[in-house]
């Protein structure tokens, strides 16, 4: 076998020149490489921390594009003008985050304890910005995740020192300002270079469990604006009406007081006149009143008998009431009284 | 033939220059081998460094600080309380020496502080209660104005600030003591939560508590209707009486002063009450007979005296 080769080996030999067609081809490839290997590009976002051998030289790069020496300088581009976000007991869907991140349950991370040893879900974004690069890549190892790691332990320490209720309703502005101040004492204990722009609760909860009976609260709590309510409109119904009414029984009570003693005036000064004349002519005033007031009334009533004293017996035949009360139709009642 | 020697002899050269050069990085330290034992000082500054080929080996190190993270453990504190604990710490290399000769990678010294770490959590729990590890000072509860709350956090001695520095204190000296090379910067609970069986029975302690304030807002709204309710009748009471007081003192005033003034007016003389008499008679006369009236009249009276002749 290997003595039939060289024939063919002989037979396929290349033509001349190709090998060094290669040896250019090979140079080109490695220029290329060093040209591309020569340049950066940094985002109008980022920085570049350079390092010469290793070192770091002090010199950052802005935004553009920089030059660097190939296989001795090292780029790291770090993005400190961008608003950086850990999201802390939730997900955004959608939004990327790193594999350790994503293996965690958010449940775990926003289930946490109260100071009265309740249990509380807590919810919250810190917004951060790197301010210092360098501090950032060589001072902490996995720095995104120490910093979740610090945002937990300092939430459940400021949360731990509150009441359920504060957690949950009146103490949310005052935890989130604890929680930032002590977010960044502890971002500048372990150098990483980041500063704390903003902690902010989102959902604050009780557990799933106790849901239904806080609700029940805020319901019994509106249950009772509404029987307050009711009853004071119904008071506010009926009193100013009461009022009303009372004041309309003094003004009418006013009244028949007004009326009665000018009745009483009126009444008076006429009989004062009318005795005035009287007395000059006692007998025949009086008469005279007698006989006019007969004349009037005699007309208006309905039977007049006229009896003589000579006359006796006559009372009795007079059926008083017949032609009244008893009507045609109807036999007359047995004493022949009235209804 | 020549340049093709030439050409080998300098790879060689290149290699062996190379392969004698190395990079220590910011963020890195590095011990030196020769035949597996650490020769020279440990290169703790970045920058380009020399070896020997083929005899000086290399090992680099995490001058950063690094992460250590606890497993979530079950542990108890004083008063028997079940709990799941879960804590983090940051570490570093210290002496790259001293780390390279006891513990050589960074899993062994993991394993190491794991040891140290959870057995100092899990005595610092032990010898507190679980509120002593939640709470950390004994600051006054803001009070919910609406529930009207009247909430009281337990008094606490020490706290949980105190406690992680004890924990970190003692797990530092143990750390010194191992002469490991390494040293701790930090501990932190992350997370301390009741076991599933605990967290029930607290939930129903929870839901309990709110339904006792669900209860008290809607007595208080009864009674606060009722009260209002209550207010309103007397208000009706005294405001309908009130009327009929004033109502009839006025009506009581007028009438006293009409008959003043009408027994000012009668009672001048016997003979006045006389003539009051006998005008009043005659106006009621005038006022009370009407069509029904049946008046019998005898003819010696006054009227019609003169029917039986002008006497």
């Amino acid at each position: 076998m290997a003595r039939e080769r060289p024939f063919e080996v002989r037979e396929f030999q290349p033509p001349k020149g190709l090998g060094r067609m290669i040896g250019i081809g090979l140079v080109a490839l490695v220029a290329l490489f060093l040209i591309l290997g020569s340049f950066y590009q940094v985002e109008p976002e980022e920085v570049g921390v350079v390092l010469r051998l290793g070192v770091y030289t002090g010199d950052t790069a802005g935004p553009g594009l920089h030059y660097k020496i190939p296989f001795v300088d090292r780029v790291y581009k770090v993005p400190i003008q961008r608003q950086l976000t850990e999201e802390l007991g939730f997900r955004t869907p959608g939004l990327p985050v790193r594999l350790e991140v994503a293996r965690q349950d958010p449940k775990d991370e926003s289930s946490m304890l109260t100071g009265d040893l309740n249990a509380a879900t807590v919810e919250w974004v810190v917004q951060y910005r790197i301010v210092d690069p360098y501090k950032y890549l060589f001072r902490v190892r996995n720095v995104e995740l120490t910093f979740r790691d610090m945002g937990e332990a300092v939430m459940r320490e400021v949360v731990g020192d509150r009441t359920v209720n504060e957690v949950i309703t009146v103490g949310r502005q005052e935890i989130t300002q604890v929680a930032f101040q002590k977010l960044q004492e502890l971002c500048d204990h372990y150098e990483t270079g980041i500063q704390v722009d903003q902690v902010v609760l989102q959902d604050v909860t009780p557990p799933e469990p106790v849901k239904p009976a806080f609700n029940a609260v805020n319901q019994a709590e509106q249950e009772r604006e509404k029987l307050i309510n009711e009853a004071q409109s119904e008071y506010n119904q009926v009193v100013p009406r009461a009022r009303g009414e009372a004041e309309q029984t003094v003004l009418a009570a006013e009244g028949y007081a007004l009326e009665r003693v000018n009745r009483a005036r009126g009444e008076a000064a006429r009989f004062s006149s009318v005795y005035e004349e009287y007395r000059k002519a006692p007998e025949v005033t009086r008469r005279r009143i007698y006989l006019e007031t007969l004349g009037a009334i005699l007309p208006k009533t309905g039977r007049k008998v006229v009896v003589d004293d000579a006359v006796r017996g006559l009372l009795p035949l007079l059926n008083l009431d017949a032609g009244r009360a008893a009507p045609p139709v109807r036999p007359a009642p047995p004493e022949g009284g009235g209804p | 033939m020549k340049g093709t020697v030439l050409v080998v002899l300098a790879l060689i050269l290149a290699l062996l220059v190379l392969s004698s050069v190395f990079v220590v990085d910011e963020g890195q330290q590095a011990i030196k081998t020769r035949f597996g034992e650490p020769i020279g000082a440990p290169i703790t500054e970045p920058g380009l460094k020399w070896k020997v080929p083929l005899v000086d080996r290399l090992y680099v190190l995490e001058k950063r600080f690094l992460e250590w993270d606890g497993r979530v453990t079950n542990m108890q504190t004083r008063e028997k309380q079940p709990i799941l604990v879960d804590t983090y710490a940051r570490w570093r290399i210290l002496d790259p020496l001293l780390f390279f000769q006891r513990l050589r990678t960074e899993v062994q010294a993991q394993a190491r502080l794991d040891g140290i770490l959870n057995g100092e959590v899990r005595d610092a729990v032990a010898r507190y209660d679980l509120a002593e590890l939640i709470r950390t000072s004994d600051r006054e509860p803001v009070q919910d104005a609406v529930l009207d709350s009247a909430d009281k956090l337990e008094e606490i001695a020490h706290g949980r600030e105190v406690i992680r520095q004890e924990i970190l204190k003692n797990a530092s000296q143990r750390v010194r003591q191992a002469d490991l090379g390494i040293e701790l910067l930090d501990v932190q609970f992350k997370r301390i939560n009741y076991v599933d069986a605990v967290r029930d029975s607290v939930y129903q302690r929870m839901i309990a508590e709110r339904n006792r304030i669900a209860d008290r807002f809607r007595s208080e709204g009864q009674a606060e209707a009722a009260r209002i309710r209550g207010t309103k009748e007397r208000e009706l009471q005294s405001i309908q009486s009130e009327a009929f007081r004033l109502a009839q003192e006025i009506i009581g005033k007028a009438d006293a002063e009409a008959t003043e003034i009408y027994a000012r007016a009668y009672d001048q003389s016997a003979d006045s009450r006389a003539f009051y008499a006998f005008l009043k008679s005659m106006e009621t006369y005038g006022e009370t007979f009407d069509a029904e009236t049946w008046l019998v009249l005898s003819t010696s009276g006054e009227f019609y005296r003169y029917l039986n002749g002008a006497r």
